[in-house]
């Protein structure tokens, strides 16, 4: 904002150049009617002082244009160059800060609280500007005219800066109780039509109503209040500025019949009075948005100086390609440090190009072992090593780089399917995308598409089923070329016989790749070296297929109860 | 690449739409009285208004350029009392405006919510949550601007101009038209000025609405992001998306920045042509000073109202883009099937409650004669379903997830509709039953329990009278009262967040109590699947047995006792009913049932 100095000083200074003109005005008003009023004693022509005064508009006009963009503008790049610090940041964060904050919430910084910091960075920075320097020299001239004259019209004017900073402080606190009766009744609303199938079961529609007309009341009388207020507003700055003209009428006019004042005194005192009401009102307003201003600043650096817990090394390891060698090394994790650890005491080694199963019930920690490998949330220092290196010193970019992750929820973004799918790589070409896809058995689908792989994804184009979405996630990991994959539960949406038709498709893809796949169906994990069963975050079993249903644990128990469903689904 | 291009297309329409307005004006009938009343207002208001500088102009003329102090006190009355009623018209016509907007608002935040309580289950589907919410909420707020800054307002701005040109052609002919020769160019300006601002205005949304959604959707996709090393370029994409935003945003403040300063310079412009022409006359004995006075103050007022004429448009903009999207949502049908709900298009009244008729006589006999039913399209989830139950008897519906046992207790209650064959009570097709009586037989458990923000007691009673004198009863008998008696306000306590306060084992107690309150003579019982622990088991074991007791009982069973208890087994594989009889004739069948229950009932 420093460098925005020289910006607002040239507003600054435009804005005193127009005001500069502004107030020449009524002075030129002055002397033309003196001019009228005596025309054996005036110096000029009236047309004179009318040609300076069209010139003075003219001017000011000009320069307004100046003062008002410079200013405004300034604010617009302010807001711009904040949101893209926070956007930034947000970048840095890592997961445990996303799974705190609500995405409405950091949303919401980013539209109100940007909005009100620059509110106070435009329009606030304009009109204390403007008001300081109209203030301080229509009041130096209209003392020059007359000081105790002055003194009695301008005494409304700093009741009516109180009035107008108390009305707007207690709209201020009644529209924040309004909004809050609005969250009340919009979570009401959401609340019915989420249980709408229980409002329908019991008849309740009517009640529901009744309800809702309650909330509506209760922010229908919160509105009411605000509206009160607000229509005291109006009147209050109209009725200030006329009785400081009224003021001036008597006490100027009676002084014009007494000879002690001119007519054109007159006129050119209501001239500046009028001057004087408009900036009076804005300064109520902006001393309350000061306030908002510097709540929500406060807010926006509650983001700007949030800390991650998943940061760069302080002494990276020099790595040039890593292998894909995975050691666990009494791994224990928990997501804070209070709750009960998900993974514990885990202790392993994989070999490069081996594949591995994670199997175990829900909760188990599957997910949060494989998570922890590309460092998606903090792990203590000794406890996960790739290549021999401890993950906390491979520099974030080349671990992530070395790994193509098949997340549980396959996210994809609102392009295009083959930008989806050529996501980990810079300027992937069509051919490299079409061979991922092919891989991941998703290539018919996408042919089906009306437009292929320029086929838009989401609201704007084709609505994916669950398991396209994970064939597209799968190909998005395949494509990264990685040394390390690992698929986190990646065909739960398809059926038993699919994923093991895909996952077939994909073994000769997999070469001197470590493989890790998560899956609760075992069928999944029958070609694996190495199978790990998990359970309350510990490796309870482990072994190849064979081995462990020989050893007729939990593991073999599983594998005959999915054998029993997978014939039910045959019938 | 750009992906920005997704809400490029939005539509921001006309600022002032007939057919909308026309329908929206509906809404102000029953307040027509106060409305003509702020009408009636406005001359009033604008006559003080403008009577002022013509006070001003006689004391000068009349007083101090005839130096007659006699009288310039009873005129400066004149002018406090004019103030005053200035004030007051005001703050009458300001009050009664927003009186006006809100009560409307009210309506039809009411109407809209009406409205959708009337809708099927099936509409919940298609529509998001949030949609709806909006619509109850920012886009009824965006016509409160309206009324707050909008329609009147603009009404009494034209009458406060055409009352100003009034007076000055009065007062005086030929120096009026030298003045007005400035407002062709300040028409010429109001008109490139609204072209122009459409379009910048359209962009500035347009752009907002793409960062927004790219934003909401980065902050969705994080993880994926950093996973792929895509910081970068996300960054990059970014910046692109917000500078397109900022570079819309600085024409629309040259362009206010321009008719801000061009409204100001006309009117200063007006006052040189006054003094310039106004002081010619005076020295000709042809205006008197006092008139030169009057004459600035108007023009200065005249020019004030289109000062804030941006903001005016923008705001009517909005408006008529909420009308639509609010009728929109009142002309969605109600559904063609659902006849016995159906209320009066728009009017306010509720579904009819109990629609007596049959009232008291128990149903006998529950036939579900060849059902077919698909959530969309062909895809059929029940293929030709046959069913009976007897009165009193409990039936258990099993088979695979999927297999369509949810639907077949979704569509005993209506909240789907049967789309061939039929569900009848004794012979009478359900679809022949007010949905209200109808419902009123059925006890409907759901798989989640879903609990409201309220008291336990709330959450049993639903806000019923009968219910609530029968909560607690409904409570021991399915054994929910031992723990709800042990929480720090017993039946008062509060349910926060959908019930994060309760254990899952408890919250289906509470919904099990909910259906016993309402005393259903049949019961419809989805079982959830969750585990819990054997405490909680156990609990529930002995609520089902209460919850069931003398009803006629229709449940979807994931629990061994349920089977067990059951009189009746029906299994449903892939729509179809594929076998019936009792736990132990099933088990002797070895068939689909016998694998079931090794899978799903068996430790």
């Amino acid at each position: 904002m420093r460098s925005r100095r020289g910006t607002y000083l040239l507003g600054g200074l435009c804005l005193l150049g127009t005001n500069s003109c502004a107030l020449f005005i009524p002075w030129l008003m002055k002397l033309a009617v003196e001019g009228l009023q005596f025309p054996h004693k005036a110096q000029h022509q009236p047309s004179h002082y009318a040609l300076l005064i069209i010139a003075a508009a003219l001017l000011q006009g000009i320069i307004r244009i100046f003062s008002r963009t410079t200013l405004l503008h300034a604010a617009r790049r302010i807001e711009f160059q904040l949101r893209e610090e926070l956007y930034a940041k947000l970048l840095d964060l890592d997961l445990p800060f996303f799974s705190r904050e609500r995405t409405g919430d950091i949303l919401s910084r980013f539209s109100n609280d940007l909005t009100n910091v620059r509110m106070l960075m435009g329009f606030g920075v304009l009109n204390v500007i403007n008001t300081a320097i109209i203030y301080l020299a229509a009041i130096f001239l209209m003392v020059r005219i007359s000081p105790s004259l002055t003194a009695c019209a301008i005494i409304p004017f700093p009741l009516m800066i109180l009035g107008v900073k108390r009305l707007s402080a207690s709209m201020f606190r009644r529209s924040k109780r309004a909004q809050e009766e609005l969250a009340r009744l919009s979570s009401h609303v959401e609340e019915n039509v989420s249980a709408a199938a229980v409002v329908r079961a019991y008849c309740r529609e009517t009640a529901q109503i009744e309800a809702f007309r309650e909330f509506n009341s209760r922010y229908l009388e919160s509105n009411m209040g605000m509206a009160r207020l607000r229509g005291w507003m109006i009147p209050v700055i109209a009725a200030t500025g006329a009785i400081g003209t009224l003021i001036v009428l008597i006490l100027g006019g009676s002084r014009v019949i007494a000879g002690s004042l001119t007519l054109g005194d007159f006129v050119a005192f209501n001239g500046y009075l009028a001057m004087l009401i408009w900036p009076t009102v804005v300064l109520g307003w902006i001393l309350n948005l000061m306030q908002r201003g510097a709540a929500s600043m406060s807010r926006l650096n509650h983001v700007l100086e949030a800390v991650a817990t998943v940061t760069e090394p302080a002494e990276p390891a020099s790595v040039d390609r890593l292998q894909g060698e995975i050691e666990f090394r009494n791994l224990t994790f928990s997501y804070d440090q209070q709750t009960t650890p998900l993974l514990t005491d885990i202790s392993l080694t994989i070999k490069p190009g081996k594949k591995v199963g994670i199997a175990g019930p829900v909760g188990s920690g599957k997910s949060s072992l494989v998570r922890l490998i590309p460092r998606l949330y903090p792990v203590a220092d000794g406890q996960i090593f790739i290549d021999g290196i401890d993950v906390n010193r491979i520099p974030l970019a080349r671990l992530r780089g070395a790994i193509g992750f098949v997340p549980q929820e396959s996210f994809l973004f609102s392009r295009s399917i083959g930008d989806n799918i050529g996501y980990g790589k810079e300027e992937a070409d069509p051919g490299e995308i079409a061979a991922a896809a092919r891989l991941a058995s998703f290539e018919e689908d996408v042919l089906r598409f009306p437009d292929g792989y320029g086929t838009l994804v989401g609201e704007r184009g084709v609505t994916l089923s669950g398991g396209q979405k994970q064939r597209a996630a799968i190909a998005r990991a395949l494509l990264k070329n990685p040394s390390i994959l690992i698929l986190d539960d990646p065909l739960s949406a398809v059926d038993a016989r699919t994923e093991e038709e895909i996952l077939e498709s994909m073994s000769g893809y997999y070469g001197d790749r470590t493989v890790l796949i998560v899956s609760h169906r075992l069928s999944a994990l029958r070609e694996c070296d190495l199978i790990l069963v998990l359970e309350e975050g510990r490796v309870v079993e482990q072994g190849d297929h064979e081995g462990l249903l020989a050893m007729g644990g939990r593991y073999a128990a599983t594998w005959h109860e999915q054998q029993l469903r997978a014939e039910i689904e045959r019938l | 690449m750009h992906y920005g291009g997704i809400y490029e297309d939005e539509i921001v329409g006309k600022a002032y739409d007939r057919r909308l307005m026309g329908r929206f004006l509906g809404y102000l009938r029953p307040y027509r009285l106060l409305v003509v009343v702020t009408l009636l207002l406005l001359p009033p208001m604008a006559a003080a208004r403008l009577a002022q500088p013509y006070l001003l102009k006689l004391a000068i003329d009349n007083h101090i350029v005839k130096a007659q102090m006699e009288g310039l006190p009873l005129l400066a009355g004149w002018f406090l009392l004019l103030i005053l009623a200035e004030s007051i018209f005001t703050y009458a016509e300001v009050w009664l405006l927003q009186y006006v907007g809100q009560k409307v608002m009210f309506d039809l935040r009411l109407a809209l919510f009406s409205h959708v309580q009337r809708m099927p289950a099936a509409f919940f589907d298609r529509t998001p949550t949030g949609s709806l919410v909006t619509r109850l909420t920012s886009d009824v707020e965006v016509l409160g601007e309206m009324f707050a800054a909008g329609i009147i307002t603009i009404v009494g701005d034209i009458m406060v101009l055409v009352g100003i040109i009034g007076i000055m052609l009065w007062m005086n002919l030929k120096l009026s038209l030298v003045t007005f020769s400035v407002l062709p160019l300040l028409v010429w300006v109001a008109f490139t000025f609204r072209r122009r601002m459409r379009e910048a205005f359209r962009q500035v949304r347009a752009r907002l609405a793409n960062l927004n959604a790219f934003l909401a959707e980065s902050i969705g996709g994080m993880a994926v992001v950093q996973l792929f090393n895509r910081q970068a370029r996300e960054q990059e994409e970014f910046t692109r998306l917000n500078a397109s935003y900022r570079d819309a945003n600085l024409p629309v403040i040259s362009w206010d920045a321009a008719l801000y300063a061009l409204v100001e310079t006309l009117s200063s412009v007006a006052v040189g042509i006054i003094v310039w022409y106004g002081g010619g006359e005076i020295l000709q004995g042809a205006l008197t000073f006092g008139a030169l006075v009057a004459f600035i103050q108007y023009i200065e007022k005249f020019f004030s109202p289109i000062r804030d004429l941006s903001a005016k448009y923008s705001i009517m903009q909005g408006a008529m883009a909420a009308l639509e999207r609010i009728f929109n949502l009142l002309d969605r049908e109600h559904g063609e099937s659902l006849g016995s709900t159906r209320g009066e298009g728009a009017s306010l009244l509720p579904p009819p409650l109990m629609g007596g008729g049959e009232g008291g006589r128990p149903v006998e006999r529950i036939e579900f004669r060849d059902v077919w039913f698909a959530y969309s399209g062909d895809d059929y989830v029940l293929k030709g379903f046959d069913l009976t139950i007897r009165r009193g008897e409990t039936v258990a519906l099993v088979g695979e997830t999927g297999g369509g046992k949810t639907t077949v207790t979704r569509l005993l209650s209506r909240l789907y509709e049967v789309e061939r064959g039929s569900i009848a009570f004794d012979g009478t097709d359900i679809r022949e039953l007010p949905l209200t009586a109808l419902r009123s037989r059925i006890g409907v458990v759901l798989q989640d329990p879903y609990l409201f923000t309220g008291s336990i007691e709330f959450n049993i009673s639903l806000g019923d009278d009968q219910a609530r004198s029968r909560a607690e009863e409904a409570a021991h008998i399915v054994g929910a009262d031992r723990f709800i008696r042990h929480l720090p306000n017993g039946y008062g306590e509060e349910v926060r967040e959908r019930g994060v306060n309760l254990s899952a084992g408890e919250r289906q107690l509470i919904s099990f109590a909910r259906a016993v309150a309402f005393d259903p003579e049949i019961l419809v019982l989805d079982e959830a699947t969750a585990s819990v622990d054997t405490a909680s088991e156990r609990l529930i074991q002995e609520g089902l047995r209460g919850l069931m007791e003398g009803r006629t009982s229709l449940v979807v069973a994931h629990r061994l006792s349920t089977i067990q208890d059951a009189d009746r087994i029906v299994v449903i594989h892939r729509g179809e009913k594929m076998e019936e009889g009792t736990h132990q004739e099933l088990l002797a069948k070895r068939g689909l049932y016998y694998r079931l229950y090794q899978l799903q009932f068996k430790d």
